[in-house]
């Protein structure tokens, strides 16, 4: 693995949560267009199965995801358009992944009671 | 101090696959890494390969990756590194034999941004002037070596090796920026490629890898900035 800094992570980590939205909406639209066959059809099937913990594992991740691509694109916009951006890029990804967190701690609270309650 | 260097080597052949191969020897703490390779080679195994040329980091032969980094053999401190020293060739680049890569691909990048003064106004009776400020804009890309170390760290370079890369970006700015130039139209034609200048995802590694201190995600962030106002 290559030492690369903060920016290399950065990069990776937009790129990862990238793909596992992409994957998310794909199998988000399929499932959801289930529902064209009514109330008999796999859509409930559907819906239980992905209310086993591990999808809602899964939930919380692409949570995190989604903050963390819209607000690291923003520290990328900020950069891509001024000087100020490049010379506090560091600080603005710890600022990302701080806010990252603190917005993924109210999913938590909603989504471990839900894995430990079987809701 | 006695050290350990892991050095990755590839025998055209010999080998289907690089090897790792292990050396012990006795090292000053202020030995440079090529300091280093010079005594494997001369004393140990002759058959060690690797490019060098001013030891003085100014000819670009010597970069590799070293512990995880790309930097230049000849600019590393023992001491910094600790006992247990890693070296690869750099990344990205077809390896024809222990540390050395074929650089074809790479010098073809740098000479498709025309790394040249273009300027075919009539020629003036007197210099062309500059003043201190004008030439302060593009001062640290002239610094540029071309020893790859930032090319071969960039993460977009190693799954495509179509890009440009940093290297040749940084060289393109050195004369879109300076005030004498005309031939800028040409360069950001070369640069607003699809394997241009907008492959770069700012993962900032050719900033940390240059030798020579150039801010070379910068220089690529500017290069950006002048292409997107002139197309839109």
């Amino acid at each position: 693995m290559y030492r690369g800094k903060e920016g290399q992570w950065a990069f990776l980590l937009h790129r990862l949560s990238g793909v596992a939205i992409a994957l998310y909406l794909i199998i988000h639209v399929l499932d959801i267009s289930l529902v064209m066959y009514g109330p008999d059809g796999p859509f409930n099937t559907f819906l239980a199965f992905y209310h086993q913990w591990p999808f809602r594992i899964g939930l919380v991740l692409v949570m995190a995801g989604v903050v963390y691509h819209a607000l690291n694109g923003l520290r990328i916009i900020i950069m891509d358009f001024s000087e100020w951006g490049i010379r506090y890029q560091r600080a603005m990804w710890y600022g990302v992944l701080v806010l990252t967190t603190a917005i993924g701690i109210p999913v938590l609270v909603k989504v471990i009671p839900e894995i430990f309650g079987g809701v | 101090m006695q050290i350990t260097v892991k050095i990755k080597r590839f025998d055209p052949e010999k080998d289907k696959r690089s090897r790792w191969t292990e050396y012990r020897l006795e090292a000053n703490p202020m030995d440079r890494v090529l300091d280093v390779l010079n005594e494997i080679k001369w004393e140990q195994d002759g058959s060690l390969s690797y490019r060098r040329s001013c030891a003085h980091g100014i000819c670009g032969s010597d970069a590799m990756l070293i512990n995880g980094v790309n930097r230049l053999a000849c600019k590393v401190l023992i001491k910094d590194l600790g006992n247990d020293i890693a070296i690869e060739p750099i990344r990205g680049l077809p390896v024809e034999k222990d540390l050395i890569v074929d650089m074809e691909s790479f010098f073809d990048s740098y000479e498709a941004v025309l790394p040249y003064f273009i300027n075919d106004d009539p020629v003036p009776a007197g210099e062309r002037l500059q003043s201190p400020e004008e030439r302060e804009i593009f001062d640290a890309s002239t610094k540029c070596i071309l020893c790859a170390c930032c090319t071969t760290s960039c993460p977009v370079f190693w799954v495509n090796g179509r890009y440009l890369g940093p290297a040749a970006i940084v060289n393109a700015h050195r004369f879109i920026f300076d005030s004498r130039d005309r031939g800028t139209d040409q360069r950001l034609e070369v640069l607003n490629q699809p394997n241009g200048l907008w492959r770069c995802r700012t993962a900032y590694n050719c900033t940390e890898a240059c030798p020579r201190d150039i801010p070379v995600t910068k220089a690529i962030e500017d290069v950006k900035r002048v292409l997107l106002w002139r197309t839109s």
